[in-house]
């Protein structure tokens, strides 16, 4: 499946959807305690991770609080 | 897996990663800003979408490297390490109240929290009510309408009274307001805010967590409970609705902490974090050397009486007892027949270091009403327990008796 992370295509080989919490293994997603995950617009509740699916076309974002700002 | 470890080994190992070549400590990364392969990438930090520093105001990986250990030791969910503890307290109120808001405050706090609440804040328009902290009915009492915060120390320094925490926590919930707990005197060896109920912890990690008077430093810990969702915070809601329960943390570290710009020197962060590793050992030195002199200054006939929550006499032996399993820390006052017999006590120490500070590994002292309370009112030093024949101790860690020698030494000229 082709995902669109942070505004960029994103391939993701071999699956065709993944919960939040796989998704931010199989990418790596750094810091992923404190990680904010938006899912097409929508901000996602941190419970909610395991349970909320990912799937081709999906347009994900993730935001972090931590070091950058203005 | 590095929360299943006892605290004392999580002191040592806890949120540590290796440093560069294997080194087992943190680097001091004493860079002002750091520089990104691309223009994208930098944009990607500033816009939070990918994590990172970018300048040391707001974060450096020295000062992150003891927040998250910081942050791991209080068992909370994010921190903020500040230029002071005055620092943190200041960012950390000043995120959650605007002009037109109330503290609801211990009245036995230290002194430049007091001087913070009652005359530089109430000049924007944040105002303080100040309660008795173990007159719980007291403290019910006093949340009005515009309360926003509970502030209150796990011990009032130097008050040496003791509240219970808990109930205070359940007061708080009650009235849907946050706990701040100052630990500073009692460190999360000695109790984590979080087990006992309360939503935020601040420190002055110059005192106990550096150990060994060194450098100043500051922590705020979010213990993740409190629900910024709430009516009584409308400016938290765009943080809630993008950072969740992080709400708290995100408004500090977006505006508050940045724009006060009180950021810890990544030097500073390394040598508080070098403090860390003792803390327990140290603590427990404290401890049992405080309880002793006590005890020893108890007995003593030149002595008025002892300020100490570890004696059995104590009013607060109990309550201390309960919430600090059995520690006491390292802090107690003392009363000699009047202020010129303290001036003459201290004069006659030896080992003890007559100084403005506490939490150092050498034994200090102080007459506060001359000096860290000396701007304030007779009725305002009395509402901090301050009177003018009264010592502050700072126990130190030195051999127990040289330092109970050295103060009978010193009491035999009073
Ligand atoms: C209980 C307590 N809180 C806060 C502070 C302020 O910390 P700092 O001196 O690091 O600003 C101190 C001491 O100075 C303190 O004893």
């Amino acid at each position: 499946m082709t995902l669109t992370v942070n505004g960029k295509p994103a391939a993701i080989d071999g699956k065709v959807e993944l919960n939040v919490t796989e998704l931010l293994s199989v990418l790596k997603v750094e810091q992923p305690d404190y990680v904010t995950v938006e899912l097409n617009g929508e901000i996602l509740e941190r419970d909610n991770f395991p349970a909320t699916v990912v799937r081709d076309g999906d347009a994900v974002e993730f935001l972090y609080f931590m070091g950058g700002g203005r | 897996m590095e929360k299943k470890w006892d605290f004392e080994t999580l002191l040592i190992h806890g949120g540590l990663e290796p440093g560069p070549a294997g080194a087992t400590t943190v680097p001091i990364v004493q860079s002002s800003a750091f520089a990104y392969d691309s223009a994208d990438a930098l944009e990607d930090v500033f816009r939070g979408r990918r994590p990172g520093q970018v300048y040391t105001r707001i974060g450096n990986p020295t000062t992150e490297s003891l927040e998250k250990r910081l942050t791991l030791l209080e068992d909370g969910i994010a921190g903020i390490v500040t230029a002071s503890g005055m620092a943190a307290i200041s960012t950390a109120v000043l995120t959650i109240l605007r002009s037109g808001d109330e503290i609801l405050s211990s009245s036995s706090v230290f002194g430049g929290t007091f001087s913070l609440f009652r005359d530089t804040l109430s000049s924007y328009g944040i105002g303080v009510r100040f309660v008795d902290p173990t007159d719980l009915k007291a403290v019910r009492e006093g949340v009005g309408e515009r309360t926003r915060l509970l502030f209150v120390e796990t011990i009032g320094n130097p008050k040496m009274d003791v509240p219970d925490i808990a109930a205070l926590a359940e007061i708080a919930r009650e009235a849907k307001i946050p706990l701040m707990l100052d630990a500073t005197v009692t460190t999360p060896w000695m109790a984590r805010g979080k087990d006992l109920g309360a939503d935020l912890v601040v420190h002055s990690t110059s005192k106990f967590i550096n150990g060994s008077g060194s450098a100043i430093g500051g922590a705020i810990i979010d213990l993740g409970r409190f629900d910024w969702g709430g009516e009584k915070y409308p400016h938290f809601a765009p943080f809630v609705k993008k950072f969740g329960r992080f709400a708290f943390t995100a408004r500090a570290r977006k505006l508050v902490h940045k724009d006060l710009g009180a950021c810890a020197a990544p030097m500073n962060s390394f040598l508080l974090a070098e403090g860390i590793e003792t803390l327990a050992l140290r603590m427990e030195r404290h401890c049992s050397s405080a309880l002793r002199l006590a005890s020893f200054l108890r007995e003593h006939p030149k002595v008025r009486w002892v300020n100490y929550p570890g004696l059995p006499d104590s009013p607060f032996q109990d309550i201390a007892s309960r919430q600090f399993g059995g520690r006491y820390g390292a802090l107690l006052t003392f009363g000699l027949p009047d202020k010129e017999a303290a001036f003459r006590f201290i004069n006659a120490l030896r080992l003890a270091r007559n100084l403005a500070n506490i939490g150092d590994a050498k034994t200090l002292v102080i007459h506060p009403a001359s000096t860290i309370c000396c701007d304030y009112t007779p009725e305002e030093k009395a509402l901090m327990g301050v009177t003018e024949e009264l010592v502050r101790v700072s126990v130190g860690i030195e051999a127990p008796g040289d330092i109970v020698g050295d103060f009978a030494q010193a009491l035999e000229q009073v």
